[in-house]
């Protein structure tokens, strides 16, 4: 594992989508590697970042409650 | 009595709308939210997410219990968009997304914040605005895997395109977001930034 294939599955190890073998290769590479290791926690932090602030909207209270008079209507 | 061979009772209607409450409804905020981003206002994403759960209802049969009852949804919501909306609300993508290469944020801000703290001066509605900046086919994967949390495989399957494509728009919508966050931030001085 180099630098290179590292970043390549950076976000593939952060979703959680690699094999459990190369998933282990990444993560050896990433405490061995002390500038892999930063671009990891500053992509980690970055898509901590975009839910957090994407997630604080929901449907208005309205809505839910038309949708469940509709159900009730079915 | 009943003979051992009889199928299970049909389930009641107020049984049916409970199970559709408990696994389908719990997941309106994320229906919405994605109603919004592809629709672009709020009017005609309250339409969309109203729509959506009626289909879905009338096909609450078709779920399969134990599997993902929100991608399921998002997948109706989807195909409600497409066929109804789209046409009228956004316009389909003339550049060719999948040729996009935006440039890497991270190497950028090495040396002045590797931690990425300006992103903590970054409110929702600058970030919701950047989403919104994306071509569609980026938008739409960024908000069912880095809001919604969806697995490549589930959107892969929703958008009708293979898993690498669902990774390299994933890659070039991240980077591309922290692009436009990143020259927000330096034009807010946030943070300094190298000059160009």
């Amino acid at each position: 594992m180099n630098c290179r294939e590292c970043a390549e599955h950076l976000y593939e190890y952060l979703d959680r989508e690699l094999t459990p073998a190369l998933e282990q290769e990444i993560r050896a590479h990433l405490e061995a590697c002390p500038p892999c290791g930063e671009h990891h926690d500053f992509e980690e932090l970055f898509l901590k970042f975009l839910k957090l602030r994407c997630q604080t909207q929901g449907a208005p209270a309205s809505l839910k409650h038309r949708i469940l008079e509709q159900l009730f209507d079915e | 009595m009943t003979s051992p061979s009889s199928s299970p009772p049909a389930p009641s209607a107020d049984g049916r709308r409970a199970a559709f409450e408990r696994e389908a409804l719990v997941h309106l905020d994320a229906v919405y939210r994605v109603a919004l981003r592809l629709s672009g206002n709020p009017a005609d994403a309250e339409d969309l997410v109203q729509e959506t759960m009626l289909k879905a209802y009338r096909a609450w049969n078709q779920y399969q219990p134990g599997t993902n009852a929100k991608a399921w949804l998002l997948t109706i919501l989807r195909n409600s968009f497409i066929n109804e909306y789209r046409r009228r609300t956004r316009h389909p993508e003339t550049v060719d997304v999948d040729t996009i290469e935006p440039f890497a944020v991270f190497e950028e801000i090495q040396d002045e914040d590797p931690q990425g703290t300006f992103f903590d001066q970054i409110v929702d509605d600058e970030v919701l605005r950047a989403i919104d900046e994306l071509p569609e086919a980026f938008r739409e994967t960024v908000m069912l895997s880095d809001v919604e949390g969806l697995r490549y495989e589930e959107i892969a399957k929703m958008l009708e395109v293979p898993v690498g494509t669902v990774k390299s728009r994933l890659f070039r919508a991240r980077r591309l977001l922290q692009a436009k966050l990143y020259r927000y931030a330096v034009d807010m001085g946030y943070i300094k930034g190298s000059p160009r």
